[in-house]
């Protein structure tokens, strides 16, 4: 999970790494992400998120698709 | 990738192994050793083993080869492209996303030292009182979110 300065370097790096283009997520659904993912880390009743509340939050920050779905 | 396996085993409580990593690598900056995880739960060597295998299968923990800590996400235990300064601190994300899941997680403002994964340029990050200020750039993420363990470290 890498960050770009464009859509352009995205797919620079993609080509240099003969990689088929994944999922893009701007810097503020990154950090939504990031408060999803971790704002409850330090607690003592903190358990992994499961398939569905992962999709779920991915869902809540507009991250929707297949690209996004955790279960085959 | 099925994060609903032995869902039962994870929610045993191995939290207090889990907050006393988390705690040292906010107090020192770095990852605890098996030897300091041992010392400072207070537990024996093979409790410890066995709380940390538990721990890994959420994968949020990784160990390395030789059985010490590698990451306990957002944290990585060895120097990545993603620094994070929360104050007068510095630790280390995995990726992009734990590098912002520090702030998150701590409920505190920092600097991101990142880099284009392109071309290298810097792209320094700041969160303040709860916002990400000024930020320019998008996140790539190459792997389908269903194959995002079989290669951690690509993904």
């Amino acid at each position: 999970m890498l960050l770009f300065r464009s859509e352009q370097h995205v797919d620079r790096w993609c080509e240099q790494w003969k990689r088929p283009r994944g999922g893009t997520l701007s810097l503020q659904q990154g950090w939504r992400l990031a408060k999803e993912w971790y704002g409850d880390r330090l607690s003592p009743d903190w358990r992994p998120k499961s398939t569905a509340e992962a999709e779920a939050a991915f869902a809540r920050i507009g991250l929707e698709g297949d690209f996004w779905k955790l279960s085959v | 990738m099925n994060l609903d396996v032995r869902r039962d085993e994870r929610a045993k409580p191995d939290s207090s192994l889990r907050l006393f990593i988390y705690r040292h690598f906010i107090r020192k900056c770095k990852a605890p050793s098996i030897a300091e995880m041992v010392k400072g739960a207070g537990w024996s060597r093979k409790q410890v083993d066995t709380a940390l295998r538990r721990l890994c299968e959420s994968h949020a923990f990784v160990l390395q080869e030789n059985g010490e800590l590698w990451r306990a996400a957002p944290f990585s235990a060895v120097p990545t492209a993603f620094p994070v300064k929360v104050g007068n601190r510095s630790c280390y994300g995995n990726c992009i996303w734990d590098a912002l899941g520090i702030p998150a997680m701590l409920a505190q403002d920092a600097r991101i030292d990142a880099s284009c994964g392109c071309c290298n340029l810097e792209m320094t990050l700041n969160v303040n009182r709860g916002r990400l200020q000024g930020a320019r750039g998008i996140i790539h993420i190459a792997v389908p979110a269903r194959d995002w363990y079989k290669d951690i470290v690509f993904t």
